[in-house]
Formats: structure tokens, C-alpha cells, sequence
């Protein structure tokens, strides 16, 4: 399966993917099963509804209040004597986090999850400075022994099938040759990861809600791996977007009720841990990162997308990420919120053109991420800035006049039903294009139903 | 009541049994049909491309053709595209004459079901029917509740089929997923496009029903092309279809 994220349409990577046919209904089947499970676990809570609509508000009231609530949170961290950094962009961010690490000459570090590092590149930027990056996510561990990025946000391997972890196992960590149990494996995962936990000089997480007014951050796994690390070694760090804040433990824990549920269907993660302070004679750092964010802010629609507390659940109900796989989209998250926050770093501008626009996605997001509405205005900002992409920007004035003239209209159309009625379907088919490829074309009727009409109720 | 009705142009072109049989059924029902000359297209093709300066022109010239014409509600047998001409009207025109067009804009189900419920059928229709709930018509028209929502649930299509004597009334597995028509992005999309309309034709099939039944058109136009790709034993039918031969 190809790894690098190289600059082809979405469509092409679509194609490429849909090759394999039985990959493909393994892969819908396998996410889908995480939609029954949330689809079980919503059902589950009367106030479900009523959940998706207060962790709407709490975030749409965190985001007009920015400013405010991250110098709180600031101070409050700084009470409890966490170190806090700011970085503009990615390329800041990684800066700080090497800097730390290199005045405590850190030779290891543990991470685990955080889609906000892939989203820097904080790896391969420590690599490069001699520092050896392991993470401590089984998923995530997976993928960084395969040297392959994540293709989902909250299941990074999902992708691969057991046989295929088992060959890789065997290849990195000498596992018996063609096992692929996967209780084996994850032992043999296990008892690696253990040697690098202990033997870590710093550890780092990625956070899922940042406290204001207690300057406490809180990081939600299935593991535990998070906490072996960070109470492991003396040094310890937290990367977060600024859109991560809340005002309060009520509000953390309305999102903690939806997001364990509308992810994976638990009712929440097996730990939902809360760092207030370093440990005794340790060091607590929080990197408080924007990357973009305050641009899409001042965006009305866009900043909706900011919402969201990256369950994953927008991927697992999208029809058209589980046909096309994650590695489709020239973004480091994928399906329909990798669209709305991503579109404007693919260079190909397919990104938003992904998407059917069923809107699936935004009646599964537990903050009411408006996700089609955004994929819908990434398109119209596309088009306004020039940036078309399937030849759309050449085609599109041409449709928008011929649709505006009855006389082209039904000209053209009655040629095209006639051509459709007597030619035969080989002669048709190289100029059907991709509808024809996969198709039958329409059965095409004689004559319009406005001719109908005329003829038979006399107007 | 006097209906004036909304065809789209993919009705219009290359389904005219769709708009035949709304005509058919609502002059059943007692209505009085006219059609506005001068309708093309609701500009749908365009904006969902992002291109809203081509679209104008074509979704003014459908507004026009409503404007001042005297009725009490605008049909269409189209949920997606009367979706596209509401959102796309108030784009374009925000006028107090556009809204009043806006305000008398249903789709053929919704009709049927909140404003003039049919009373009785007189015709059994002996089939069983797979419903194809497109996409825009649940979650955009509220014509039933989408599988993503919780709580208390509502199938308006549903509810005018079942009067119908003798019809059985089945559902595909997944049974609101989106067919991959998606209008453009069946084609720009091509491969993607094709496996989702793959996987919902099956999934109708499947369920044994001799029609896969639907509200929206384009939909059915994608499964029908799919189904006969597939050889699959069942063929589309529009909600107005069966409506109309048990009145």
C-alpha cells in the first residue's frame, strides 16, 4: 500500500483504492462497525440530542471568548507551575519542544497520541536533531514501525489487516514468523513498549480539553500509555491547538460523555486522565499551538470547524472515506473534518470535491460541526480564488449558460435522448466518460415531459 | 388547491414518467396542475462546483418563472434539486416576492403528507418496495429522521406508502447511506461513485423487493444505471409511480 502522500487528486487515490474491491468492503465494514457500536451507544443516553447541542454551544462560547479563556488557563497553569509556550505555527512548535528536550539533553522520548504533531511533523523534526521518537499508542506504533502516517484519526491503523501486523511484528520485534493472534500480538507489543517507557528520558501527549479556570489538561486513552509515560520520566509535555480549551469541568465533562461514545461506542475511554502540575521535582510544559486557527476564526463558516474534539466519528460514517481510505486525502486527517480544516494545504484542490455532500457527517458530529456546509463553502472558496479542479473551471460558465437557454436545452437534450434511443451502446460508451465506465447509461424516453404536457393538457 | 408544479430538468429530459405520474396523481387527488413555462434548472450542477456566478443566471430564470403565478403551492417530484432552488433562490434574490415562491416550495411527499394527506387509495398495489431514503430529502427536508439522530423518529415517506392496500414496505442494509450520485462527483469521482452505487443497488436487491422506491430522481437514475450494470433482479421506481397506480 503506497505511504507517501504524493500530489494526485482525490479521485485518482479514490480509484486506485477501489482496485481491490474485497480491501474496500473490508474496510466500509470494519468502520461501520464503529458506527453501529456509536449509533448503540447514543441510543443508549435520552439526552443525546440535547448532549450534541450543549457541547455545540460550550465550544461556539469558547471560541467567541478565546482570548480570554487561554489566559486563564495560562494563568492558572503557571499557579500550578506548568511551564507555558506559544507557537505560531508548526515549524515554532517543534522549535520549543526541541529546545526543551535538548537542555535536558533528552536522547528518548515517548509520545502518545496526538494528531497535532502529525500535524507539525514533529517526528521526522526531532529525528533529524538526534532525538529518537517512539510512539507509545499501539495503532500509532504500528503505523511508525511500517514508516507509514496515520489513516485514521482515532484508529491510525485501521488500514491494515491482522496478517499484515503480524509480518510486520515479525519483521521489527522478532515474533514468531505468521502469527497473527492478535492477543500475541499485543503482548509482544506490550512488553516493547514497556522497555521504551522505562527507559525514556521525557514524555509527551497531545490533549483532548484544556481546563481554564483549574489550568489543568486532560488526555483520553484506551491504554494507559499516556500515563505510563507521563509519570515515568521527570520531564513531561502536552501539545494542544488553541481551539482545545473549555471554561470548566462541567463543560469537559459534557464532551467526555460524547466522545469515548461517538468514536468507538465505549461509554467512555478507559482512562481520561487530568495533569495539573509536574511531578515532584519534575517539569510540566503545555505548548499552546495555532497553525492557522485564528485564520480560520475570522472565517464565519470555517470556524465552526474548530468545534470539533476529533472523535472520528465524521470518518466513520462517510461513504465516501470508507471506500477511498484515509491515505486519499493530501492531508494528514482525512474524510469529511480532514476536508474542512485541511482543503486549503491540497494541492491539488480535490480535497473538497470528496465528499457527496449527504450530510451524514454533520448529524453524527456530537458538536454539530456544520462538516457539509463547510465542504460546501470550501468549494465556493475554491472556485473564487480560482482553483478548480476536474477541469470544472473550464466547463462550469459553459454549463451555467447552457442551463440558463431553454432553446440549447432542448435542442441539444432532444439530440442526446435520440442518440441514446437508436445507437448502440458500444458506440455510446467511449464518450459516456466515467458514467458509462461504470454505468448503463439512461434509458432515454421520446420526447420531454414539458412536450407531454403541451400535447396533453393543452397549454 | 391549485398546484403549480416545480420539474427539474433531469425530470423534464430524461424522466418524463416521473413528472407524468405527478401529474396523473394530483389530478386524482382533486388538484389543479399547471406548469410555469420557462423552467431550466435550479442551478444545483453549479453551486455545488462552488461556482455561484455561473449559477445565477439559471436559478433567477426558475425564480421568474414562479413569480406571480397564482397558486397555492409549488410541487416538485425532486427533493435534492428543490432543496438546491430554495437555498439557491435565497442566494440570489432576497426579495419579499422571491420568499413568497420560497414559501410555497414542497416536495411531492412532503405535499402529500403535511399540507393535502391522501384520504384513501382505491388500488392495491401487490408488491414488495426497497425505500430508498436519499440524502438531501432526510436530512435536508426532514422527510424522515436520519440514523445519526437520536430520539423520537418520523418517516413521512413511509407513512403515505403504507396506506397503499397490499404493499410491503422493506429497507436495504445501511439503509440511509448516500447511493454516490452526488451529482458531479459522479463523475469527477468516478470509481468511488460507482462502488457506493454498487454496494446500495446490491443492498436493494437484497432485500428481495421487486422495486427499489424512491423520492429523488437523480438517485434513482445512478441506482437504475447500477442495477442494470450489476444484472440485478429489480428495477427503480419514483414514489409517484407507485402513488399513482393504486389512486
Amino acid at each position: 500500500m503506497s505511504t507517501s502522500h504524493t500530489t494526485a487528486s482525490h479521485a485518482k487515490k479514490g480509484e486506485i483504492f477501489c482496485q481491490d474491491e474485497s480491501r474496500v468492503d473490508w474496510h466500509s465494514k470494519a468502520l461501520w462497525a464503529l458506527r453501529e457500536k456509536r449509533d448503540r451507544a447514543a441510543g443508549s443516553l435520552p439526552e443525546w440530542e440535547q448532549l450534541r447541542q450543549l457541547g455545540s454551544e460550550l465550544k461556539l462560547h469558547t471560541l467567541t471568548h478565546l482570548g480570554q479563556y487561554l489566559e486563564e488557563f495560562e494563568q492558572n497553569c503557571q499557579a500550578n507551575g506548568i511551564q507555558v509556550h506559544w507557537a505560531k505555527d508548526g515549524v515554532e512548535h517543534n522549535q520549543i519542544v526541541h529546545k526543551i528536550l535538548a537542555e535536558k539533553q533528552v536522547k528518548k522520548l515517548v509520545k502518545s497520541k496526538s494528531m497535532l504533531t502529525e500535524e507539525c511533523h514533529l517526528n521526522p523534526y526531532l529525528e533529524s536533531h538526534g532525538i529518537e521518537v517512539i510512539d507509545t499508542d499501539l495503532g500509532e506504533r504500528i503505523i511508525q514501525l511500517a514508516k507509514q502516517p496515520p489513516s485514521h484519526i482515532v484508529v491510525p491503523a485501521i488500514h491494515l489487516k491482522k496478517e499484515e501486523v503480524g509480518d510486520l511484528f515479525h519483521d521489527k520485534l522478532g515474533t514468531d514468523a505468521g502469527a497473527s493472534d492478535p492477543l500475541y500480538l499485543t503482548r509482544a507489543a506490550r512488553a516493547h513498549l514497556r522497555e521504551q517507557f522505562l527507559s525514556a528520558d521525557a514524555a509527551m501527549t497531545g490533549v483532548n480539553m484544556a481546563i481554564a479556570n483549574k489550568g489543568a489538561v486532560v488526555v483520553c486513552t484506551n491504554e494507559g500509555n499516556a500515563d505510563m509515560g507521563a509519570n515515568l520520566p521527570k520531564l513531561q509535555l502536552h501539545s494542544m491547538g488553541i481551539d482545545k480549551v473549555v471554561p470548566d469541568l462541567d463543560s469537559a465533562a459534557v464532551l467526555l460523555r460524547t466522545l469515548a461514545r461517538n468514536a468507538t461506542g465505549q461509554p467512555v475511554t478507559t482512562y481520561s486522565s487530568f495533569y495539573r502540575g509536574p511531578q515532584a521535582d519534575g517539569e510540566m510544559h503545555v505548548i499552546i499551538v495555532d497553525n492557522g486557527r485564528t485564520k480560520m476564526l475570522q472565517d464565519k463558516i470555517l470556524a465552526e470547524a474548530l468545534k470539533c474534539i476529533r472523535c472520528g466519528g465524521c470518518l466513520n460514517t462517510c461513504p465516501v472515506y470508507r471506500r477511498s481510505g484515509g491515505y486519499s486525502y493530501n492531508y494528514t486527517i482525512p474524510g469529511p473534518i480532514g476536508i474542512a480544516v485541511g482543503s486549503q494545504h491540497d494541492a491539488t484542490n480535490s480535497m473538497p470535491w470528496a465528499c457527496t455532500l449527504c450530510g451524514s457527517c454533520t448529524h453524527v458530529c456530537p458538536t454539530k460541526v456544520p462538516l457539509d456546509k463547510i465542504i460546501h463553502h470550501h468549494r465556493r472558496l475554491k472556485a473564487q480564488a480560482g482553483q478548480l479542479p476536474y477541469g470544472k473551471s473550464t466547463y462550469m460558465p459553459l454549463v451555467g449558460n447552457f442551463m440558463a437557454s431553454e432553446t440549447m436545452l432542448n435542442c441539444s437534450m432532444s439530440v442526446a435522448r435520440t442518440a441514446l434511443r437508436i445507437l448502440p451502446g458500444a458506440l455510446l460508451k467511449p464518450f459516456s466518460g466515467a458514467w458509462g465506465k461504470y454505468r448503463e447509461l439512461p434509458v432515454a424516453p421520446n420526447s420531454s415531459f414539458e412536450a407531454w404536457f403541451n400535447k396533453n393538457r393543452g397549454q | 388547491m391549485k398546484i403549480a408544479l416545480f420539474i427539474p430538468c433531469l425530470v423534464n429530459q430524461m424522466m418524463p414518467h416521473v413528472g407524468i405520474a405527478t401529474v396523473e396523481l394530483l389530478e386524482k387527488l382533486g388538484h389543479q396542475v399547471i406548469l410555469p413555462k420557462g423552467q431550466t434548472c435550479c442551478g444545483q450542477p453549479m453551486t455545488n462546483s462552488g461556482c455561484f456566478d455561473e449559477a445565477k443566471k439559471t436559478t433567477l430564470k426558475l425564480l421568474n418563472a414562479f413569480k406571480g403565478v397564482e397558486c397555492d403551492a409549488i410541487v416538485c417530484p425532486a427533493a435534492s434539486c428543490l432543496v438546491a432552488a430554495k437555498e439557491n433562490f435565497h442566494e440570489f434574490d432576497t426579495s419579499p416576492e422571491a420568499q413568497a415562491v420560497i414559501n410555497k416550495l414542497y416536495e411531492l411527499t412532503e405535499f402529500l403528507h403535511d399540507v393535502a394527506p391522501i384520504s384513501a387509495f382505491n388500488k392495491p398495489f401487490n408488491h414488495k418496495i426497497s425505500l430508498q431514503l436519499s440524502c438531501h430529502g432526510i436530512r435536508m427536508l426532514d422527510l424522515a429522521t436520519p440514523s445519526e439522530q437520536m430520539g423520537p423518529r418520523t418517516n413521512k415517506v413511509e407513512a403515505v406508502l403504507k396506506a397503499i392496500p397490499n404493499i410491503e414496505i422493506v429497507y436495504p442494509g445501511r439503509h440511509d447511506e448516500c447511493c454516490g450520485f452526488g451529482g458531479t462527483f459522479a463523475i469527477d469521482e468516478g470509481a468511488v461513485s460507482a462502488k457506493m452505487g454498487k454496494d446500495k443497488a446490491q443492498a436493494h436487491a437484497e432485500t428481495g423487493a421487486k422495486y427499489a422506491v424512491g423520492f429523488d430522481p437523480s438517485c434513482l437514475l445512478h441506482l437504475d444505471g447500477m442495477i442494470r450494470r450489476q444484472q440485478l433482479p429489480i428495477e427503480t421506481l419514483h414514489i409517484a409511480q407507485v402513488i399513482n397506480a393504486a389512486l
